[in-house]
This record gives C-alpha cells, sequence and structure tokens, in this order.
C-alpha cells in the first residue's frame, strides 16, 4: 500500500511521518508514539476514551485516520501537564476523587479541557453537555463535574 | 484520602495491558467464535486464514497439550469447543499473526459449518426441560406451608429482571511471555491472578509453579474478570508456549460483548402473606436463573440471591428456592451484588403489590418489617449492630419524606403529563464470600534498607481504591509519611493461593492481613529500638517517622531501619489472615455466613414525561452504613459509582438477543449505560454515624458492591410515576424500565379504557 507522508504538530513538537492510509489515529499515537494515554474503550466513537484534540477541539482518534492531521495540531493527555507541573484539571480530578480505574480519565480530562479552550466559565448544563460523550463505568459522574467547575473557579482567579 | 494510582492517571501515564512494552516480535491474537447459538460443527477449513498474510498459526481444541477446561465450580467449560456449540461467541479457534489488523482479516477466511440444533434461551423453558447446572437449592425459615391460613391476605406474582453488561472500559485483556524451562509469565487484567493461574497450569499440562500471573491494575472488573478472565489469559499463554514468543490477546468491545457472560437474567415467582397491617407472615419465592451454557460463578451467584431473598426484612416464615437453568446464551457470571440485586427486586415487588392490595403507601409496608437486632435471617443467623431501622429513620427524616410525598402530589395535580415518583429503597447485604473457605488473604511487607516500604498483596486494584487503603494501614501502623509506602503488582509468585478480589472484600482480607504483617515487623522494631536506646520498651513510641524516648525525639525511621538492618532484624514480613467465626453448612442451608451486614436506605425521585415516556432521576439520597469509612472520598466514589450503575441496570441498560439467540445489543451503539446526563441533579451520600465495626478493617465496612441496591429504587419511583398518571395501572415487574416499556405499559393501558 502507498504510504502517505504527513507533518503535524504533536504535543508541541512538529513531527514528520510516513503513514499506511489505512491507519486510524488512535493507533498511529499508540503505536508509532507510544502515547498510550488514549484508550480505546469502544472503537466507534461512543466512549470517548480515546478523546483528543484536534486544531483545539475535542475528536475520537478511533474515528479519525492518521493520514487526516497533515498539518494539524494534536494535543494529548501526555502532552496536558506542563514541563511535569499537573494542569490545573489533573489537579482538580485527583483533589475531587475524580478518577477511580482511570481509564476514561484521560478522554475525560482532554474533553474538559477542550470545553474551557472554547467556553472558559460553563454552567453545569454546559459541562455536562461537553463530557456528555465520555463515558465512565466507575464513578456517578458527580465528581468529575464537580472537578470540572472547581477548575473554573482557578481560572476565573487567575485571570 | 485519594486512590493511591490517580497521579499516572491524570497524566495518562498508567500501564495497563494494551499499554504495555512487549518485547520485539510479540505476536498478536484473535478469538474466531461460533455465530450460532447450538449446533455440532460438521467442519472447519482454516487453510485460507493460514495462508493469509502475517498469519504464524491457528490453534484449536486439539493444540491444547492439558486438559480442555476452564471450569472453576464445575468442570463443564471448554477453552475451545470441541465439536458442539452451546452459545454465539463461543471460542473455537485462535489465529496468530504478527499484527492485530492480519490475525483480523484472517478470521473471515476461516470456513466453518454446523448442524444446527434448537438453542433453549429462556431459564423456564430450560427448567422445563430438565436443562439445569445443578440441582435446585432451597432456604427455609419457620413454617410456611403452616402460615397460609393465618394470613389475612396472599398476593402472587411474577417478576422478570434483565441482564447486565459489566462494559468495564478496559476489555479482557492478556499476554503472555515464555521464559526458560517451560515457565511461562502471564500478565492479565483479571481478579483472580489464582484463578487465572490454575487454569493457565490446566491448560498447558503443566504445574502451577510454573506460572506466574502478575496485575498490575484493571480498568475496571465489577465481577467480570473473577471467573472470565482465565480463558483469554489461557489462550495467550496456549499461543506463546507452543511458538515461544510472546503473545498479546486484547479483545475488541464487540467481540467483549459477545463472548464474555453478563449478570444473570432471573425470572421469578413470588407468594407473599401478611396481615390486615401489612406484616409479612410468610414469602414464598422461586428464582429461575438464566445461567448460560456453563457453571461458571452461577451456583454461587444463585445462592447469594437465597442469601439476600428478604433483603432488609424480617420474615418468620421463609422458603426460597433457587434453580440455576442452562441456557445457549454465554455463561453469565458475577456482577457487583452477585445474585443479590436479583433476590431485593423481587421482594420488594412483593411489597408493592401488599401495598397496592392494601392501598397504604409501600414505605409503609417496607417500615413496618425492617429487621431488629436479633433476627433471624432465611439462613439462621442473626442481625447484629443492626442498622436497618436507624439508617431508614435517618433517611426519612434527613430528607424530609413526608414534605416530600406532599409535594410531590401537589406536583402531579398541577401537571397532566408530567409526573412525578418517589421510592424508598432499604438495602442489607452481607459481607464474606459465601464460600468460608474464600475468606482468606496475604500480604508480603518489606522494608528497604533506606526505609521505603514495599507492600504485596493478594487485592487487584481495579479503581476501587484497595491499594490506597493497603497503604493507608501501613503508614498509620508505622506512623510514617505514606509517600514511602508503594503497593507492587498483585502476583502469584508473591501471594500464593489467593482468593479473587471480589465480593467487596478485598480491602477487609487483604488490609487485615496487610495490619498483622505491618505489626509483625513493628514488634520488632521496637525491640530492636530498645536495644540500640537501652531504653524500656514502654517508653519508646515511633510517630511520624521518628523514635522517641519519653517524648524526646532519638533517630530517624530511616536510622532506626538501618541500624536494624545491621543488627540483623527481619525487615520483612508475610501475614496470613483467615476471617474468624463465619461457617455455613450447605448441608442445611445454615450458618454464620457473613462477617457483618451493611445496611442503608435510599430515598430516589424521578419525574415522568407520560406522553414519552423518558424520564429523569431528579434526586438519589442516601444515609449509608460505611462503618467507619477511613477512607471517605474513595467510599464515597464507589458508593456513587454504585448506584449509578444499580440505576442503570434497573432502567436503561437492556440486552436484547433475536430469536436465534444472537446478540442483538452487541456494541456501545445498541448498549446504552448511564452517562453524565444521568446523573441526577440532587446525589447525596451521606455517612451514617456511630456504625463502628470491629469485624471490618479500623472499624470499617466493605463498600462496592452495597449501594448497587438503592438502584432498585429507581426502578419504584418510576413506576410510582407511572401510576400517578393512571392509578389503576396494569402493568408487569420487568425490569429494565426503559421509556420503551413505560410508553407500551402507558399505552397499553389507554387501549383498554377506549374499549370500555
Ligand atoms: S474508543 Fe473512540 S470513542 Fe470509544
Ligand atoms: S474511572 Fe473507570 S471508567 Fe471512569
Amino acid at each position: 500500500m502507498q504510504m502517505i507522508a504527513i507533518e503535524f504538530n504533536l504535543n508541541g513538537i512538529l513531527v514528520k511521518a510516513e503513514v499506511n492510509p489505512g491507519v486510524r489515529l488512535i493507533d498511529f499515537l499508540r503505536d508509532e508514539y507510544g502515547l498510550t494515554g488514549t484508550k480505546e474503550g469502544c472503537g466507534i466513537g461512543e466512549c470517548g476514551a480515546c478523546t483528543i484534540i484536534l486544531d483545539g477541539k475535542a475528536v475520537n482518534s478511533c474515528l479519525i485516520l492518521a493520514c487526516q492531521i497533515d498539518g494539524k495540531e494534536i494535543l494529548t493527555i501526555e502532552g496536558l501537564a506542563n514541563s511535569g507541573e499537573l494542569h490545573r484539571l489533573q489537579e482538580n480530578f485527583l483533589k475531587k476523587g475524580a478518577v477511580q480505574c482511570g481509564f476514561c480519565t484521560p478522554g475525560m480530562i482532554i474533553s474538559a479541557y477542550s470545553l474551557l479552550l472554547l467556553n472558559p466559565n460553563p454552567a453545569e448544563q454546559e459541562i455536562r453537555e461537553a463530557i456528555a460523550g465520555n463515558l465512565c463505568r466507575c464513578t456517578g459522574y458527580k465528581q468529575i463535574i464537580s472537578a470540572i467547575e472547581e477548575s473554573i473557579v482557578v481560572n476565573i482567579e487567575n485571570d | 484520602m485519594k486512590n493511591y494510582d490517580i497521579h499516572q492517571h491524570v497524566q495518562g501515564k498508567s500501564i495497563f495491558i494494551d499499554d504495555m512494552r512487549l518485547p520485539a516480535g510479540t505476536l498478536h491474537a484473535e478469538i474466531f467464535t461460533s455465530n450460532i447459538a447450538h449446533g455440532i460443527i460438521t467442519s472447519i477449513d482454516t487453510s485460507a486464514a493460514l495462508a493469509s498474510k502475517g498469519v504464524v498459526d491457528i490453534f484449536s481444541a486439539s493444540d491444547i497439550p492439558g486438559e480442555n477446561q476452564v471450569g472453576g465450580m464445575i468442570k463443564d467449560e471448554s477453552l475451545f469447543a470441541e465439536s458442539e456449540v452451546h452459545y454465539v461467541g463461543q471460542p473455537i479457534l485462535l489465529v496468530v499473526a504478527e499484527s492485530k489488523l492480519e490475525a483480523r482479516k484472517a478470521l473471515s477466511k476461516i470456513k466453518i459449518e454446523y448442524d444446527k440444533l434448537k438453542p433453549i434461551l429462556n431459564p423456564r423453558e430450560a427448567f422445563i426441560k430438565g436443562s439445569l447446572i445443578a440441582p435446585p437449592v432451597t432456604f427455609e425459615l419457620g413454617n410456611i406451608s403452616a402460615v397460609w391460613d393465618e394470613c389475612d391476605f396472599i398476593e402472587e406474582g411474577t417478576v422478570e429482571s434483565g441482564g447486565q453488561e459489566h462494559l468495564y472500559l478496559e476489555t479482557q485483556a492478556a499476554a503472555a511471555i515464555p521464559h526458560e524451562g517451560e515457565k511461562i509469565k502471564v500478565y492479565s487484567s483479571t481478579q483472580a491472578p489464582t484463578a487465572t493461574q490454575r487454569v493457565v497450569a490446566g491448560i498447558l499440562g503443566i504445574p502451577m509453579n510454573k506460572v506466574e500471573v502478575d496485575v498490575l491494575r484493571l480498568g475496571g472488573g465489577f465481577g467480570g474478570k473473577e471467573d472470565q478472565a482465565s480463558p483469554f489469559a489461557a489462550m495467550a499463554a496456549l499461543a506463546a508456549n507452543k511458538l515461544n514468543k510472546p503473545v498479546k490477546l486484547v479483545l475488541n468491545r464487540q467481540d467483549d460483548i459477545r463472548i464474555t457472560g453478563k449478570r444473570h437474567p432471573y425470572s421469578s415467582d413470588f407468594k407473599i402473606g401478611f396481615s390486615h397491617e401489612g406484616k409479612i407472615l410468610a414469602y414464598e419465592v422461586k428464582f429461575f436463573q438464566n445461567a448460560g451454557a456453563a457453571a461458571d460463578l452461577s451456583m454461587a451467584v444463585l445462592e447469594r440471591t437465597l442469601f439476600h431473598c428478604t433483603n432488609s426484612y424480617f420474615i418468620p416464615n421463609v422458603k426460597a428456592t433457587g434453580i440455576s437453568c442452562k441456557t445457549n446464551v454465554p455463561p453469565n457470571t458475577a456482577f457487583r451484588g452477585f445474585g443479590g440485586p436479583q433476590a431485593m427486586f423481587v421482594i420488594e415487588s412483593a411489597i408493592k403489590k401488599i401495598s397496592e392490595k392494601l392501598d397504604v403507601p409501600a414505605y409503609m409496608i417496607q417500615q413496618k418489617n425492617l429487621l431488629r437486632e436479633g433476627d433471624e435471617f432465611p439462613y439462621g443467623q442473626r442481625a447484629e449492630n443492626c442498622n436497618a431501622k436507624k439508617s431508614w429513620n435517618e433517611a426519612l427524616s434527613k430528607f424530609k419524606y413526608e414534605e416530600r410525598l406532599q409535594s410531590i402530589n401537589q406536583f402531579n395535580l398541577e401537571n397532566k403529563f408530567l409526573k412525578k415518583g418517589i421510592a424508598v429503597m432499604p438495602i442489607c447485604f452481607g459481607i464474606s464470600f459465601t464460600s468460608t473457605f474464600m475468606n482468606q488473604a496475604s500480604a508480603l511487607v518489606h522494608i528497604y534498607t533506606d526505609g521505603s516500604i514495599g507492600i504485596s498483596t493478594a487485592a487487584v486494584e481495579m479503581g476501587q481504591g484497595v491499594n490506597t487503603k493497603i497503604r493507608q494501614i501501613a503508614a498509620k501502623i508505622f506512623s510514617v509519611d505514606i509517600s514511602i509506602v508503594k503497593i507492587e503488582s498483585t502476583n502469584t509468585t508473591r501471594n500464593a493461593n489467593s482468593s479473587p478480589t471480589a465480593a467487596s472484600s478485598g480491602a477487609d482480607l487483604n488490609g487485615k492481613a496487610t495490619e498483622l504483617a505491618c505489626l509483625n515487623i513493628k514488634e520488632r522494631l521496637l525491640n530492636s529500638a530498645k536495644e540500640i536506646l537501652n531504653a524500656d520498651l514502654s517508653e519508646i513510641k515511633i510517630e511520624n517517622g521518628s523514635i522517641f524516648v519519653n517524648e524526646e525525639k532519638k533517630l530517624d525511621w530511616e536510622e532506626l531501619i538501618s541500624k536494624s538492618f545491621l543488627k540483623r532484624v527481619n525487615l520483612s514480613s508475610h501475614a496470613y489472615y483467615a476471617t474468624p467465626k463465619i461457617y455455613f453448612d450447605k448441608s442445611k442451608s445454615k450458618g454464620n455466613a457473613f462477617a457483618y451486614h451493611v445496611y442503608g436506605t435510599a430515598v430516589v425521585e424521578t419525574t415522568l414525561d407520560c406522553l414519552r415516556g423518558t424520564y429523569k432521576i431528579n434526586s438519589v439520597k442516601a444515609v449509608h452504613d460505611f462503618g467507619e469509612s477511613f477512607s471517605k472520598t474513595i467510599d464515597l466514589g464507589q458508593a456513587e459509582g454504585a448506584i449509578i450503575q444499580g440505576i442503570g441496570w434497573m432502567t436503561m441498560e437492556e440486552i436484547c438477543h433475536d430469536l436465534n439467540g444472537r446478540l442483538l445489543s452487541n456494541a456501545l451503539s445498541t448498549y446504552k449505560i448511564p452517562d453524565i446526563h444521568f446523573t441526577p441533579d440532587e446525589f447525596e451520600v451521606h455517612f451514617l454515624e456511630g456504625a463502628k465495626n470491629p469485624m471490618g478493617i479500623f472499624n470499617s465496612k466493605a463498600i462496592g458492591e452495597p449501594p448497587f441496591m438503592y438502584g432498585i429504587g429507581a426502578y419504584f419511583a418510576i413506576l410510582d410515576s407511572m401510576k400517578a398518571h393512571n392509578k389503576n395501572l396494569d402493568y408487569d415487574f420487568k425490569a429494565p424500565m426503559t421509556p420503551e416499556r413505560v410508553l407500551l405499559t402507558l399505552s397499553k393501558n389507554i387501549k383498554t379504557k377506549i374499549h370500555k
């Protein structure tokens, strides 16, 4: 099969690669770059465990082909902490007990991050809308909502 | 204190099996399964698949060097089907290739033919045809046949509850790596490392000491990886062993849902006798359990159904019979609550019937029959430190039940098509494996010469926070900072012959074993300090990482450890714990089966759109008996997660098969679990005060399963909403109460009205 050359920004670093046109983005990130924080929970766009940020928007990486990211910017959970310092969402997920088995957590945090990028001060209903595509089988979502809410307050104070 | 792993989790750094860096040359496996529910295989042709690019080998039953057997309780389940297939999704072959994609592609090239047989899908049909897993079991209290005549009323009914897919977010997974001397190391996403080790050894025909099973963490288990992780580990091990190469097997979601068993669906008949005042005098119940095609843990699940058939009520005369029926669906298995929820749904339905007969609200009947101290359960144990009434009273007053009833009535008067409903759900759940021998655990504690501590136990971390609890226990006993305590993976070479992490008992059993091991070492350390400091034992104290003599600091923790090491003090301990005072005589169905019981009461409120059948769970509030929790964040998280899962089972999670036994709800697009919209606006779990539990670690109580059963309240709250719309509603006790079922029930009633 003809390989396709792509260039993209991965967690702040410009990379070049040759990809098989049939490879899903999730597999590409996991297998080629060892970015295993992006998880596969369903493979059909229903669980959100594979959520990443593509040009500023949260997308399911199981539904995208690697060759589609040419020229784009990708942020995965591994790129969220700033030189070892956790992002406030990560801190608040820890603080609020929003994490149990952790399998849904990267996708959950990335979706929340994307929400706060687009809407720095979301109401609870908007948080629910933004996270509706991310399933968690362990928690009752309550602590996830409060972790995200807590992250808003911090944001306002910083501004 | 929060879950220990989570620092890694929030950064995406935690390693699950699919994330492991395996050696170069690792092969990938995919499973070829039956696509009919019952039949005889007449031919299999794998030649095209074998010739397919990247395929290394294909394994079948005939390649198994040991015994083709994975059954735990009964040896009735093969790893690969030999000639007869018993359910859609039953493994037949394992395809191993250089990549997952190549293995997947080869699957479609396998040709198979069957002589089809008629499948049995319904447990009652299985019962009639004599297709049983084991003989029926009965629990009896009092003398049921003598009291029917004394009852003012007798009501009868049928109750159906559906299955439930575990949907642990991490699917079943294993990786096997061959080692020298025919040894094999298996990384498995299993709740039961020892069971997995036993199954792998049996399949390979080698002794257990040549199989090492290692578990770092699970992305959720909920019972689904108690008995059903082992076959996948065995498949990977079989291929790795034969090919002498690492082999990884990670199921995709559709395969996982199709192949693995679920919560047992039940169909049950009850007969309940009671007085004018609503006092229950007699309860007879028969549970038809849909076990699926093999025993798995079905008999143990059924037994717990019988244990919990009266929930948190005292009924003086009980006869409960459980029948495990063999059908042509995947073997159903453990799932949070382990048969208890199914039993409680039936007794709550029976109480609903009583309330309708007497025309009083159900909560009055519930309240009148609550367990009191010293009351006897149908299995002979008596309620001790009974918190049934206490949690009930506290819940009803704290949540202002009567006031809410009034405001709901008012709302319903003012709204024609939106109706609110409310229900109270008390629970009582026994803690201990009901197979007494399983109530044992061990812990291995090392203090290294720099003072850092490493602990291995038999507990598997799957999100329930057991590792954090164990760290807390050690940190507290040694009085050191928790950051120097590390929990190792769960590994069969460090903790042998372990019970699965199940029955909510992981923290109790392994925590107690850890406590014992830490106390052993602490005693040695105190004696060592006595010699080093030339002081009296009574004067020495270890506190906050320092060693004091008469309140004067003499040594750091690290100094004490290094000095003790030079004095040749043993800084390791392996301790063992077995729950005392429990026993159960299976031949009589009597005994002190449980170390203790967990109690609690929840109030659930719903709003129903009677035109659409859609509903909203507005409020869930519970007063729960946590004992004295020493990990409040973790315990609350467990309670909330369990409640949502329980509500999911009762409302939206529907397993559907077609008439040929093919699973229709086989993906996350067709099988829906609660998402964030589902979380009630008001969601509160309160700690019952003064519930000290001497049988639990640091006086706490087990938390994993009990709150699941509050979810049953959602069913009855929705039913209450429906009855607010039509007081004389004709309905069946059938869960899940999906919006479709609500709508069909409501519209069925409308039709009858028009006809009249
Ligand atoms: S794996 Fe992509 S949405 Fe589930
Ligand atoms: S924490 Fe386990 S799935 Fe969300």
